[in-house]
């Protein structure tokens, strides 16, 4: 049995220690926010926040985050720093199919809980593990440069 | 039925070490890239012992476990080490990734390895019996080779606090970040009342195992940046000779023109 907290609550998974967090919070919990792109940590679509930092879910096996702290795009929908993002991204259109989107939103969370004034070239860093396809990253950039300037105080 | 292990404490981790068949997990970033459900993991990556960054005297003391976000972050940390890894693949990975789990999976191509070459850092081997500490260089034994005993761990990654301060880092990759090394690079020299009192040079990638020749390097201790001068065409065809690359996704004499390159260019940066 592995204890951990998912989305602010206590909660155990039976799985399997050496499964991945990604297959678990798809599979058993049913959060299928975090997608499944390469399951070889280069494109990011299966971020999450663990213990405050941004990690790639495919990457991380079950019987490391004992007693850890997991929140996925589900969890974080419900902050009020989720609502500034998704509406300064969706501002400037900065997103097409949604499919790295989720992993986006919590990298630009990550970004902006590290530094609520961050410069082009920070955003640019801090999104540099999450590939998009369609978006392109110059709308994403703009929406987290936007998203620091409403969200004031809120980072 | 396999069974993993999530330890504690550095005891407890090498309790189980000593009696089970483990592979230990660090940060999983080379691990999870073939994620084995069969195999037995001892997990570290909570062990506060192997976490721990400080310095002694004479060393800057990092915990194995250390991620390169820790790492980034020390104000302990020297520079050169900095500038590699803040090189490696992007935030998510160096939030996982560690220094020793870099070291242990024995490859010539990682970063934060170079440093630890050129640097002559020390790594402390441990298990519930005893400990042992191993210059780096006698650490690689091949390709993917190390030697690493089965009831050992590696704790701590010992860095000389003097002599790191001017130096030369370069790696070459398909992209800048996110990109393994093509070929990476690192020259130190470290001047005392105008004379080079060490030159220690690392070449990443390239090899089985990074190359490292303080037998070549020494031809250029005690002299002057003049002096030097005068044997730089001896040392330059030592590397030559020294320098095998094998064949890769790039060429072996791609691989052998830019570590010449980059050798003649930290000596040229040094005005030798
Ligand atoms: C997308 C991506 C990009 C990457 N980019 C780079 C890059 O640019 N440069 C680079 O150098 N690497 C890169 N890597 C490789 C990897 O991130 C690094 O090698 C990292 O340092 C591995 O650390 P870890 O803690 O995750 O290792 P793990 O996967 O946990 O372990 C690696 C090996 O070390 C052993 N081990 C770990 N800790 C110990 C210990 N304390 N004692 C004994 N054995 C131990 C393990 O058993 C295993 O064999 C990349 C990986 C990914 C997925
Ligand atoms: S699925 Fe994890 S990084 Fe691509
Ligand atoms: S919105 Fe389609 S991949 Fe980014």
């Amino acid at each position: 049995m592995i204890n951990f907290i998912l989305n602010g609550e206590q909660v155990s998974s039976n799985s399997n220690q050496n499964e991945r967090l990604l297959d678990v919070l798809r599979d058993e919990f049913r959060l299928t926010g975090a997608k499944c792109g390469c399951k070889e940590g280069e494109c990011g679509a299966c971020s999450v926040i663990l213990d405050g930092k941004l990690v790639n879910s495919c990457m991380v096996a079950m019987g490391s985050i004992e007693d850890s702290t997991v929140t996925t795009i589900e969890g974080y929908s419900k902050t009020r720093r989720f609502q500034i993002l998704s509406e300064a991204y969706a501002a400037v259109s900065a997103v097409q199919c949604g499919f790295c989107i989720p992993g986006m939103m919590l990298a630009s969370e990550c970004i902006l809980a590290e530094n609520p004034n961050p410069s082009e070239e920070d955003i640019r860093r801090g999104i540099s593990g999450n590939l998009c396809r369609c978006t392109g990253y110059n709308a994403i950039v703009e929406a987290v440069g936007t998203a620091a300037k409403e969200g004031k105080g809120l980072w | 039925m396999v069974k993993s292990y999530f330890a504690k404490s550095l005891e407890e981790a090498l309790e189980i070490r000593g009696r089970e068949s483990v592979i230990p997990y660090a940060g999983g970033t080379d691990l999870m890239i073939e994620a084995d459900d069969q195999a037995s993991y001892l997990f570290l990556n909570k062990v506060p012992e192997l976490k721990e960054i400080k310095a002694d005297a004479e060393y800057i003391r990092i915990g194995a476990a250390s991620t390169y976000a820790e790492i980034l972050q020390s104000q302990l940390i020297p520079q050169i080490l900095k500038d590699a890894v803040i090189e490696i693949a992007a935030p998510a990975i160096r939030n996982l990734g560690t220094a020793g789990g870099n070291i242990c999976n024995g490859s010539a191509k990682g970063d934060s390895v170079l440093i630890f070459f050129a640097a002559d850092a020390k790594l402390r081997l441990v298990t519930s019996k005893g400990e042992r500490i191993l210059p780096i260089k006698d650490f690689y034994l091949g390709r993917k080779k190390l030697a690493l005993q089965k009831d050992e761990l590696l704790v701590e990654i010992l860095l000389k606090k003097t002599g790191l301060d001017h130096y030369y880092y370069k790696k070459i990759g398909a992209r800048n970040a996110l990109a393994i090394s093509r070929v990476s690079f690192a020259g130190l020299l470290d001047m005392k009342d105008g004379k080079i009192i060490n030159c220690a040079t690392a070449f990443g990638a390239v090899s089985d195992v990074v190359i490292r020749r303080p037998d070549i390097d020494e031809m250029l201790a005690g002299k002057t940046t003049d002096e030097a001068k005068t044997v730089k065409d001896a040392y330059l065809e030592a590397f030559d000779e020294a320098i095998v690359p094998i064949r890769g996704r790039v060429s072996a004499e791609y691989r052998k023109s830019v570590c010449m390159n980059l050798l003649r260019d930290f000596l040229e940066s040094n005005g030798i």
